[in-house]
């Protein structure tokens, strides 16, 4: 799927990614893991164009990312959430979704001129709600949502780019038990409809539950990759990260 | 000296005393938009206050009341200015600042452009639209050495920004007050964790910058044309200072300050006084392009 | 008929009906700077309510409207209309130049330099003597029909177009892209949007409808001076954006409408009326951010949970 090869970015001489080379097999869950400042959102935000690495390569499916900005990426099936969420907060849930259609849009542009357009993804945008329980409340605002429902909005309108590569920036963060549960579950349809998933993730229960591979990083570097039973066996992951977490 | 150096060398000094003034405006404005990140668009219009207080302190008040002589006269309006500009900061921060503090950063702005249009049509039925005369009894006198002129009221003004400026520097570096305005100015949250009350320094700032606006316009009023809309031709250049020096940034203020002072003046020699405004943002419009943080500047990637 | 169709027909008979009802020859040269103004408070607010980019300039793209329509029309004879479409492409290339700006600045960068677009081009109209006349001024500007009410007539025809026009493309796919540009532009790039493509595109089209008021103006006064295309210009129509509600339909018409109304009912008290503008500005985003529309979404809300 996408294969990066001893990539490298730095912020005024801090080295946020040092030659980090991965590939995220196609059709898996992919799980990036490490402690806090390890350099795993700089990575993904590498892999979505919203920074360019200072050198290295980045490839998707044989096609070079090198240079191309994170709008294009999507037309390649890039899609991905944030950290921090970032929602269309003023506007309406179906509204947020509606918008992630924008690269199938195929409106003739005299037709949104003249008129006589709308609805053309509605009923997609309504399923996408319905997807991850939301479509009750298609019509409220989006700020107005509790965090943990923010967070599943923002999965549905990255799905509705209809994306072969989804990166998830800690979808679980912030949710409690039931609704991480039911992340999970999305994640594991998401998956079975055929979309690889790459999951930037603290939540351990959930790495270990749904990755098929895992790929630690620590200052900024790859540590180790391995299924996730290599890794909780794995002295050096231990040592650098998991301590005693994984012991307990 | 040749006539081509001596006119270099008054030029220059014609611009320095410009630049001193504009930099009276433009250091108020980035002074907010480094504690606050917040731009007051009446600033200039405090500017224009500031003399007319300045003025009707010297006609009216000065001689008149208390039988100062001309040039005490003009000094007090200079204090009384700097008083009516602080009290116009106090209250632009009461009325706008303060209840938009939480909320998108351009509700404030529009706001305080609704303040400059109040400002600027009540003093436009309060005074009317033909310019008040303005004279500082310092413009009288002239100093020469060789082949260079300047009038006392140029020294007086690099005197006053002179001493404001470094007044500003040793607060911000000395006093506890100045000090916490200054880790505000650099992190906001951490700021706030240290027991700061951000409220208390916002205000100070506000007041502080406004307060210089307002001698600004004392200081000022001898070269403006003094009608209400008199700021808006010194804001648009405070405007350019900023964003060329780099907004939040004072070392840069300061610099670009002296720098449009002196681009204007020999402006006016080369090309005519009409082109100053052209030329003047030109030069902001390709430093945008080119370099929207800054003269002196570090860069800020955002954070996602 | 659809609501809609509803709507605009209620609306078209407005504007027929209005000449008749205002029949002083004063109120109806009000009835046509109303009109202008409602085009430019829509033009506004496609950039400003609907893309979210903070835009001082937009009385630039006014004035280049209007001298480029003029200068051709007295100049160079031509016929006002092929005029008038030059005029408009001249200020929607120009809206594209800043465009280019407001591609790579955000917030209060954007505000000042819109803002130093505007001072550019009021300088340029100043000092380019030997086209605009500079402060000496263009007279004796005919209108392109003869009489106000036939004046109004056009004016507010294609000002009723111009509503529709914006009425369609937020409705379409083309305002969930513009109102996601104007949220979250980071989260709008994870999308696929492509930021600097349809901020030009707003830019343009918002600059051309401006453009396009501009060509009436001269008519309308007589005379052409760079005054009238003031930075204070751009205030104005903020305020009428502003005020009636941006980012809505309604908002802006119904700003400029109270706010060329007002202060003319104002007249009697002096220059004070002018403060009406920065009054309206200022309390109405201290106290009601929605504008006037917002109160009327509330109230409709309030009787309908009523019963």
């Amino acid at each position: 799927m996408i294969a990066a090869k001893n990539l490298n970015k730095s912020f005024g001489g801090v080295r946020a990614v040092q030659n980090v080379t991965l590939e995220v097999p196609e059709g898996s869950i992919f799980a990036l893991i490490g402690p806090n400042g390890a350099g795993k959102s700089t990575l993904l935000n590498l892999l979505s164009g919203i920074y360019q690495p200072d050198s290295g390569d980045l490839v998707l499916n044989g096609e070079t990312l090198i240079g191309m900005p994170a709008h294009r990426r999507v037309r390649l099936g890039i899609a991905r959430t944030f950290q921090k969420i970032r929602l269309f907060k003023q506007l309406s849930l179906l509204e947020n979704v509606r918008a992630g259609f924008h690269i199938h849009q195929d409106e003739p542009f005299w037709q949104c001129v003249l008129g006589g357009t709308r609805g053309r993804f509605d009923e997609e945008a309504l399923a996408l709600l319905d997807f991850v329980g939301l479509a009750a409340h298609a019509q409220e605002r989006a700020g107005a949502l509790p965090y943990g429902q923010q967070r599943m909005l923002e999965i549905a309108r990255a799905l509705a780019t209809r994306p072969k590569l989804f990166m998830l920036d800690e979808p679980a963060a912030g949710l409690n038990a039931s609704e991480v549960e039911f992340l999970l579950n999305r994640l594991i349809k998401a998956k079975a409809r055929g979309i690889t998933l790459l999951l930037v993730e603290h939540n351990m229960d959930l790495v270990m539950n749904v990755a098929q591979r895992v790929f630690v990083m620590d200052h900024g570097e790859a540590l180790f990759e391995g299924s996730p039973r290599d890794v909780q066996a794995n002295p050096r992951v231990i040592e650098a990260y998991l301590g005693g977490e994984i012991a307990a | 000296m040749t006539d081509l150096a001596a006119l270099i060398v008054q030029q220059t000094i014609n611009g320095v005393y410009l630049g001193c003034l504009y930099v009276m405006v433009a250091l108020g404005l980035t002074l907010i938009y480094g504690v606050l990140n917040q731009i007051n668009f009446a600033h200039a219009d405090f500017v224009t206050v500031g003399a007319y207080a300045a003025f009707f302190t010297v006609t009216r008040f000065a001689t008149r009341v208390l039988g100062l002589p001309d040039t005490g006269g003009y000094l007090l309006s200079i204090v009384v200015a700097l008083g009516v500009g602080a009290l116009l900061g106090l209250a632009v921060n009461a009325a706008v600042f303060a209840p938009l503090r939480k909320g998108d950063e351009l509700r404030p702005l529009i706001a305080t452009i609704g303040v400059s249009v109040l400002l600027e049509n009540g003093q436009l039925a309060l005074f009317g639209p033909i310019p008040y005369q303005f004279d500082s009894p310092f413009s009288r006198e002239t100093i020469r050495i060789g082949r260079i002129f300047f009038s006392e009221q140029s020294l007086l003004v690099v005197a006053v920004s002179a001493a404001s400026i470094a007044a500003l520097y040793a607060f911000m570096r000395f006093t506890f007050l100045g000090k916490a305005l200054r880790a505000v100015a650099q992190d906001r949250e951490t700021a706030g964790l240290m027991g700061i009350n951000p409220n208390l320094l916002i205000a100070l700032t506000i007041v502080i910058a406004s307060a210089l606006a307002g001698m600004g316009g004392a200081l000022l009023g001898p070269v403006l044309v003094l009608t209400p809309f008199a700021g808006a031709t010194v804001i648009v250049k405070a405007f350019a200072i900023v964003i060329i020096g780099g907004f939040g940034n004072m070392q840069g203020t300061i610099l670009a300050g002296v720098l449009v002072g002196v681009i204007e003046a020999f402006t006016v020699q080369y090309l005519g006084s009409g082109l100053i405004d052209l030329v003047v943002f030109v030069l902001l419009l390709v430093m945008l392009a080119v370099r929207p943080t800054g003269l002196i500047a570090e860069r800020k990637e955002e954070n996602v | 008929m659809s609501r809609r169709a509803a709507g605009y027909f209620v609306a078209a008979v407005v504007v027929a009906a209005l000449p008749w009802l205002i029949t002083t020859p004063y109120w109806r040269g009000i009835l046509v700077l109303c009109a202008m103004n409602v085009m430019l408070a829509l033009s506004l607010n496609l950039v400003l309510g609907y893309t979210g980019q903070l835009n001082l300039g937009q009385s630039a793209f006014f004035g280049i409207g209007a001298y480029v329509s003029t200068v051709l029309v007295k100049t160079y004879a031509w016929n006002f209309w092929l005029a008038a479409i030059a005029a408009v492409g001249a200020a929607g290339l120009l809206g594209l130049a800043l465009a280019a700006f407001a591609v790579r600045l955000r917030g209060h960068y954007l505000a000042i330099a819109s803002l130093g677009f505007a001072v550019i081009t009021y300088q340029v109209l100043v000092n380019w003597e030997k086209v605009t006349e500079g402060v000496r001024g263009i007279y004796g500007i005919r209108p392109p029909v003869s009489g106000t009410v036939n004046l109004f007539y056009v004016v507010a025809g294609i000002a009723l177009l111009v509503y529709l026009l914006i009425d369609n493309l937020v409705r379409s796919p083309i305002g969930d892209t513009l109102r996601a540009i104007r949220e979250d532009e980071v989260s709008a790039a994870s999308l696929g949007i492509h930021g600097a493509l349809w901020k030009a595109f707003a830019f343009g089209l918002g600059a051309a409808i401006a453009g396009l008021a501009g060509c009436f103006y001269p008519g309308f006064v007589g005379t052409l001076v760079p005054d009238a295309f003031n930075i204070v210009e751009s205030f104005t129509m903020m305020a009428m954006v502003i005020v009636g509600g941006m980012g809505t339909l309604a908002g802006p018409v119904i700003g400029a409408v109270v706010l060329t109304f007002l202060p003319e009912l104002l007249r009697g008290f002096g220059e004070l009326r002018l403060m009406v503008y920065g009054l309206a500005l200022t309390l109405v985003v201290l106290f009601m951010p929605g504008g006037i529309v917002q109160v009327f979404i509330a109230l409709k809300r309030k009787f309908t949970s009523a019963r």
